[in-house]
């Protein structure tokens, strides 16, 4: 696919090459267009707000690229934090309460890949199944109203959803810190190699000896892992963990944003980058729009036509052959 | 106390009082004592073994809070509760009410998502003979009894307040306002109050109005992003409590505390005081659950002792909401019982 793919790369541009290029038009339509958007503070701001986004969409790729679908990743987040905030509220230190909420986030990534490798079940529908459950024992057991407000007095970790010198947001350097760990790990790790040769093509690289049944445990315990620090980050901005985020649309703005950079549901494609560029495009198309004070229902038209036409350049750069067409199609 | 021995202790009393009348020779003063007890024999025979369905939108912390007043005066006056909680999915609702009215229960309450959803199941269940009260919205069909805020009005009172503190030069203003769902009617009807008293001040400029699905990460962001274009924003109007709580950190972390002030309709939910008192809210336009639940009571035993066909009259409680401006103000905040759940 390699010798194949490069030679794809010079008669056609990349996916994620034709997104940034969207998204550079759309920066320059913006600042001429709108005044108030090439300032500095808006770019942090913007910068502030895709960084949970981002964060979740990275965990999101990993699991994409070892060709699975993570639907329980935002109700993990929610949970796991929401375990977090009780122990810190019962006067534990924060980092062990941080530490507990991560080996929640954790076992429930386990458990999926546990269910979906070794028992068998589709993807889609394990970890449809496994957010629901989740969800509904965390309420019936712990947070009967949905809602779980950090108590007064953790300061100290409430920084990490404000700025650091210069008025750069800390989400912002979260994300990046994320960006930079999981662009390692799938680049210079076996691991990480091993992933990719899981997405692509599942069989062949059982039967070239790879764990696959390990691997896929590790793909779904990153992503929800890596949601938890997304999750983190969202409780240190709000000071409160609101269970419903759970069933909002969150989720399918995180799946959107992967597959818009160009990490593809077939898998074994992408990678960081596109992570960071879908995530670009989504923060400055909703940036310009709060701006502009644009209402909900023009927004959503606009965000469908993106999208729609990521997936027209997604079927042009990668037409769908023998190959590709098992799934989702 | 079952209803024999209610009814033996009636005829003994009875007996007594007869006893005492003709040996006495006089027949006035001792009816009283007797009427009051029939008062509440006939009390209890109407409501007792009475069945209640309670159709909330989700149970959250208001709803939870209006379910445990309701769920304990219909105990102590030996009714049926049935509560279906639909977690915020109107199909779910809608489905969970239409099997209620099959069910036949006495009295139906049920809280609105929004204006359309419930109405035709609403006028199908006072046909069938059952109670309809509706909490906090009333659908576009008209019941027996409404219970709740008039959304619209605390629009108008929360704009009211803000032009005090940020118009005619006081202030830069500027207002954003923080929607709920964007098809909600309660923000809806609670925007449109607030854009028609601001609409009478000229020096008053509504800069953002724009929807958070309830969510307080979607607030903060929003809020975030209108403090770049606007750094001199005076008020921010939020409809809820929970979502506002992000936009409040958005202005703590711009480091703008004390001159972008939050108004906030609250549900009287205890995180809404905490976090005035915290001085991250300015001002909350609270109603209290509690006092609400048991105006929901009063609604339901009033129809069921009244004894009119359903459907034949309209009564509305609307709840009086008040102005929580520091800890002083904390009763305008519920608290629920420890051993309450």
């Amino acid at each position: 696919m390699s010798a194949d793919s490069a030679r794809w790369r010079l008669r056609k541009p990349s996916q994620t090459m034709a997104v940034f290029a969207m998204c550079v038009v759309l920066v320059f339509v913006f600042s001429v267009a709108l005044k108030g958007f090439m300032t500095v503070g808006n770019l942090f701001a913007l910068a502030r707000n895709i960084s949970i986004l981002g964060i979740l969409a990275l965990g999101m790729a990993v699991v994409v690229i070892g060709r699975g679908l993570d639907l329980s990743q935002v109700a993990s987040l929610a949970v796991s934090t929401a375990v977090a905030i009780i122990v810190m509220n019962a006067g534990y230190p924060t980092a062990l309460a941080l530490f507990a909420g991560l080996l929640l986030a954790i076992a429930i990534g386990v458990l999926n890949g546990f269910l979906i490798s070794v028992v068998e079940m589709p993807p889609l529908l394990t970890t449809l199944a496994s957010s629901l459950a989740v969800l509904g024992i965390t309420r019936s057991t712990l947070v009967p109203h949905y809602v779980v407000y950090l108590a007064k007095g953790h300061d100290a970790f409430l920084q990490l959803g404000g700025n650091i010198a210069g008025g750069i947001p800390a989400p912002l350097v979260v994300f990046a810190v994320a960006a930079l760990f999981v662009h390692l790990f799938l680049s210079w790790t076996v691991a990480g190699r091993s992933i990719y040769a899981h997405g692509d093509n599942p069989d062949a690289a059982r039967l070239t000896g790879l764990p696959t049944r390990p691997l896929t445990m590790l793909e779904y315990a990153l992503s929800s892992a890596i949601g938890y620090v997304g999750g983190v980050v969202m409780i240190s901005e709000t000071a409160l963990m609101h269970l419903q985020v759970a069933e909002s649309t969150l989720i399918f703005d995180v799946i959107m944003v992967v597959v818009l950079g160009g990490v593809s549901l077939v898998g074994g494609r992408g990678n960081v980058l596109s992570v960071v560029v879908g995530t670009l495009l989504i923060g400055v198309l909703l940036n310009g729009m709060t701006i502009m004070d644009m209402d909900v229902q023009t927004q959503n038209i606009i965000k469908g036509i993106v999208l729609l036409v990521a997936i027209v350049l997604d079927s042009y750069l990668h037409p769908r052959d023998e190959e590709t067409s098992k799934q989702g199609d | 106390m079952s209803g024999s021995s209610s009814i033996k202790k009636m005829l003994q009393a009875g007996v007594a009082a007869t006893v005492v009348t003709m040996a006495a020779g006089i027949s006035t003063p001792s009816w009283s004592a007797e009427a009051r007890e029939e008062l509440r024999a006939a009390f209890d025979k109407t409501l007792k073994g009475k069945t209640v369905a309670w159709a909330p939108v989700w149970l959250g912390v208001l709803e939870s809070e209006w379910t445990r007043v309701m769920k304990a005066h219909f105990d102590d006056y030996g009714m049926k509760f049935e509560v279906r909680d639909a977690n915020f999915k109107s199909d779910v609702q809608l489905q969970a009410v239409s099997e209620l009215i099959n069910e036949h229960p006495d009295v139906l309450v049920v809280q609105n998502p929004n204006v359309t959803l419930l109405a035709r199941e609403l006028k199908r269940a006072m046909e069938a003979g059952i109670y309809v009260v509706q909490v906090n919205m009333a659908s576009n069909t008209l019941s027996d009894a409404y219970v709740g805020v008039d959304a619209r009005d605390m629009g108008r009172r929360l704009a009211r307040n803000i032009i005090d503190d940020c118009g005619g030069g006081k202030g830069s203003g500027e207002v954003s306002i923080l929607e709920g769902e964007a098809t909600a009617a309660y923000s809806l009807d609670m925007k449109n109050g607030a854009l028609e008293v601001f609409k009478t001040d000229p020096t008053i400029k509504v800069v953002s109005s724009q929807p958070t699905s309830w969510d307080a990460n979607k607030a903060g962001e929003i809020t975030a992003t209108v403090l770049q274009q606007h750094p001199d924003l005076c008020a921010i109007l939020s409809v809820w409590g929970p979502q506002a709580a992000g936009a409040a950190q958005a202005i703590k972390a711009a480091g703008k505390t004390d001159k972008a002030k939050i108004y906030v309709a609250s549900d009287g939910q205890p995180a809404d005081c905490d976090l005035l008192e915290q001085g991250l809210f300015y001002r909350n336009l609270s109603y209290r659950a509690d006092t609400q639940g048991e105006a929901i009571v009063d609604a339901v035993i009033g129809l069921l002792q009244n004894g009119d066909k359903p459907g034949s009259k309209r009564i509305a409680y609307y709840t009086t909401p008040a102005w929580v401006k520091s800890k002083d103000d904390r009763a305008f905040c519920f608290s629920v019982p420890k051993d309450a759940k």
